[in-house]
């Protein structure tokens, strides 16, 4: 899958041990909005890494903080005062987190582009298509008009829109979601980006749609190695697409680990939940096990655990002490490090009941100063 | 299906919306057929799914059965009743006992009303029962989808998601009526958000004996709510089948490439699954293809080498076994 080594059989104890630095380093990402009434705690200190040509996927609910982390990576937040982001952000051995907006313009499309949810208001109606793809190239190479036609042709040929000529006349009302996505996905890859983040690229489709779409995402960046962060709210997709998996709550990574251990082995109480929430279309169809209560809100600096008022596995500590996010022991052929930010972790036992299985234990009621 | 009459039925049932061109003078240039011959039965107690894409008709076809959407032809008979061809007063009667649980709980509540307000609203329409007994009903009513009877707040403090959806559906209970229709009512919320009002509407099947129809693109949701599913495509049904019996064995090439579609969240089973990826997107209901619907598509065909009948004839629902039926000419090669 990826070309760096990785291989199974290499000796070297270090599960890390090529010789390039990770293409992402992300430190404590922080990031507040100021509002006329407050102050909204988006993100509040992700790590997160991305080897060369790996796929992450970013998983969690609405409020979670995928889309800002994205944004953050992009540099397409409000600057100060609106927005106050913290932290570091590292992408193939550059920090960028102090760059201007002239050193990200070249960077962006080149080395980090972007797919959007809605492919409708990504791209700018009154516009052939054909102008918005040549433009994305003509922005970055040296290249003439006839050059830019050509290889906007090649583009779209590459994602599957048949009759490329034609279709660079046509406006973006005239080409469905499906086919809109495409073309997005065709200026994303125009110039061979490093890393690709795909913000929900497939929830407004349908679902024989979203099948193309993420079977053409799959070969193309696998293609150009081209890394991938898929954020998403389904954890299908993510089974589907990624190998290895970040699960985000109220602005936190709360669980990661490779996708294959994330799904046969979750600690944490709030993917455990998920992963109970979900209707199947395979086994069984009896009730499904919801997370109680609500999201958290987000207008409020998370004291402790922000997932400690819906935990059925919650001690006292978790309404007072931030869990960090740290390393399970590790397991002996796991590629991929498993991290939880858990003081109280569920058991492989408890994972099928969904709840604490252990005499006497009840959930810490909450501190009486919060009541 | 069963010796009971059914509750609601549905013959060969069309909505076509005209096209039409020109401001003064507007000329139908054509039309758009997004229910193009339905025919459906619920039975008393029954709760249905109604599954298929952007396009193929699922919302029009409720639209019709809640009196929303006239059909160009066919009949909706409701209890014995032709819905479309009564007066206004047993139309208004009808409306009682058929409610409508609609999709975005953002826009179809008023957010300057109470909880309480919005959910007493239909009974105030009705002139049903006296305002203490409205009070009443409100409070058994928010107990029954599991929010507290203080709930007081107007609906725009009340942002969450949970309790808009929530008040949708006690608000569709409250005239205690006996079809409920909703659409796509989890597909705006989160998971661990949808994951309590699939509960909430298994446990209103079960508890009150609602007779329903769930109207869904989510296949998965479908399975755990309804016992008996209606797949649609370019407005027909092309499917129907017990809820066990179509994900276990659907026979319809399009339902079986529907399934393949959607990712199960499991690297393991995903990893070796066999998809089938459709080309090409959903042809438009105003130009539908000729013969099946769904031949444009079909990989079935491309198998068995474009057989002529699936691009000259449109295949009937025919009966595979008892309760299944299927649309499509070469429904036994499917399984192969």
């Amino acid at each position: 899958m990826s070309s760096n080594a990785e291989s199974v059989n290499d000796p070297d104890p270090d599960p890390d041990p090529g010789p390039e630095p990770p293409l992402l380093d992300v430190r404590d990402l922080r990031v507040r909005f100021r509002m006329l009434d407050g102050t909204i705690f988006a993100v509040n200190g992700i790590s997160l890494h991305l080897d060369r040509g790996e796929t992450l996927g970013l998983v969690g609910e609405s409020g979670s903080g995928k889309s800002v982390t994205s944004l953050a990576l992009m540099r397409l937040l409000p600057p100060e005062p609106a927005a106050e982001i913290g932290g570091e952000i590292e992408f193939d051995g550059r920090d960028i987190s102090n760059f201007s907006e002239k050193q990200m313009r070249p960077m962006r499309g080149r080395d980090i582009a972007m797919v959007f949810q809605d492919p409708m208001t990504s791209l700018n109606p009154v516009l052939r298509i054909g102008e918005q793809v040549e433009e994305t190239i003509k922005a970055h190479r040296e290249i003439d008009t006839a050059g830019a036609r050509a290889r906007a042709t090649e583009l779209l040929r590459l994602v599957g829109i048949a009759d490329p000529e034609r279709q660079l006349e046509r406006y973006p009302h005239e080409f469905s979601g499906g086919m809109r996505q495409r073309v997005m996905i065709a200026m994303a890859l125009a110039l061979e980006p490093k890393l690709l983040i795909a913000d929900e690229p497939t929830t407004a489709l349908d679902v024989t749609i979203q099948a193309q779409v993420l079977e053409l995402l799959q070969k193309l960046t696998l293609e150009t190695g081209t890394a991938l962060i898929l954020i998403t709210h389904d954890l299908g997709v993510v089974a589907r697409m990624t190998r290895r998996v970040a699960v985000m709550y109220a602005g936190l990574v709360v669980e990661s680990a490779s996708t294959g251990q994330l799904f046969a082995d979750p600690r944490h109480p709030y993917t455990v939940g998920l992963l109970h929430s979900i209707p199947r279309l395979d086994g069984d169809v009896g009730a499904l096990r919801p997370i109680e209560g609500s999201p958290p809100d987000l207008r409020r600096e998370p004291a402790g655990c922000p997932f400690a008022p819906r935990c059925a596995w919650r001690l006292d500590a978790c309404w007072s002490q931030m869990p960090e996010l740290l390393a399970l022991e590790p397991a002996s052929d796991e590629v991929v490090e498993h991290v939880v930010a858990c003081h109280n972790p569920v058991t492989p036992a408890e994972v099928e009941l969904a709840r604490p299985d252990r005499p006497g234990f009840e959930p810490a009621p909450p501190p009486q100063a919060v009541v | 299906m069963t010796s009971n009459p059914p509750l609601l039925q549905l013959r060969d049932v069309r909505v076509h919306f005209p096209i039409t061109k020109g401001l003064l003078l507007r000329r139908v240039i054509g039309e758009v057929r997004a229910v193009d011959g339905v025919d459906l039965n619920v039975t008393r107690g029954q709760s249905v799914g109604l599954v298929g894409e952007s396009g193929s008709g699922k919302t029009t076809l409720g639209r019709a059965v809640v009196g929303l959407a006239r059909p160009s032809s066919g009949t909706v008979v409701f209890d014995g009743e032709d819905v479309w061809s009564l007066g206004r007063v047993a139309q208004k009667r009808l409306r009682r006992r058929v409610q409508m649980v609609f999709q975005d709980p953002y826009a179809s509540l008023d957010p300057r009303m109470t909880v309480g307000k919005s959910i007493a609203e239909p009974l105030e329409i009705h002139r049903l029962g006296s305002r203490a007994d409205r009070t009443s009903k409100v409070g058994r009513l928010l107990e029954t989808v599991g929010l507290h009877p203080t709930h007081a707040d107007p609906l725009a403090l009340a942002a969450r998601q949970l309790v808009r959806v929530s008040v949708g559906v006690a608000r569709a209970l409250s005239l205690d009526p006996d079809l409920v229709v909703a659409d796509e009512p989890v597909s705006a919320l989160d998971v661990s958000i949808q994951a309590q009002i699939v509960n909430l509407l298994q446990e209103l099947q079960r508890e009150l004996g609602l007779t329903s129809i769930l109207i869904a693109h989510d296949l998965a949701v479908v399975r755990h709510v309804s016992d008996a599913i209606a797949v649609m495509y370019l407005g027909r049904i092309v499917e129907w089948s017990r809820a066990a019996d179509l994900y276990r064995e659907p026979r319809h090439p399009y339902t079986v490439a529907l399934l393949s579609a959607v990712p199960i969240p499991d690297p393991v089973v995903e990893a070796t699954r066999e998809r089938i990826v459709l080309r090409g997107d959903i042809p438009s209901p105003a130009a539908p293809p000729s013969g099946c619907p769904f031949h444009t598509r079909c990989w079935l065909r491309e198998q068995l080498g474009n057989p002529e009948a699936c691009s000259s004839e449109v295949p009937p629902l025919r009966l595979m076994r008892s309760g299944h039926l299927v649309a499509c000419h070469f429904a036994e090669e499917t399984s192969n």
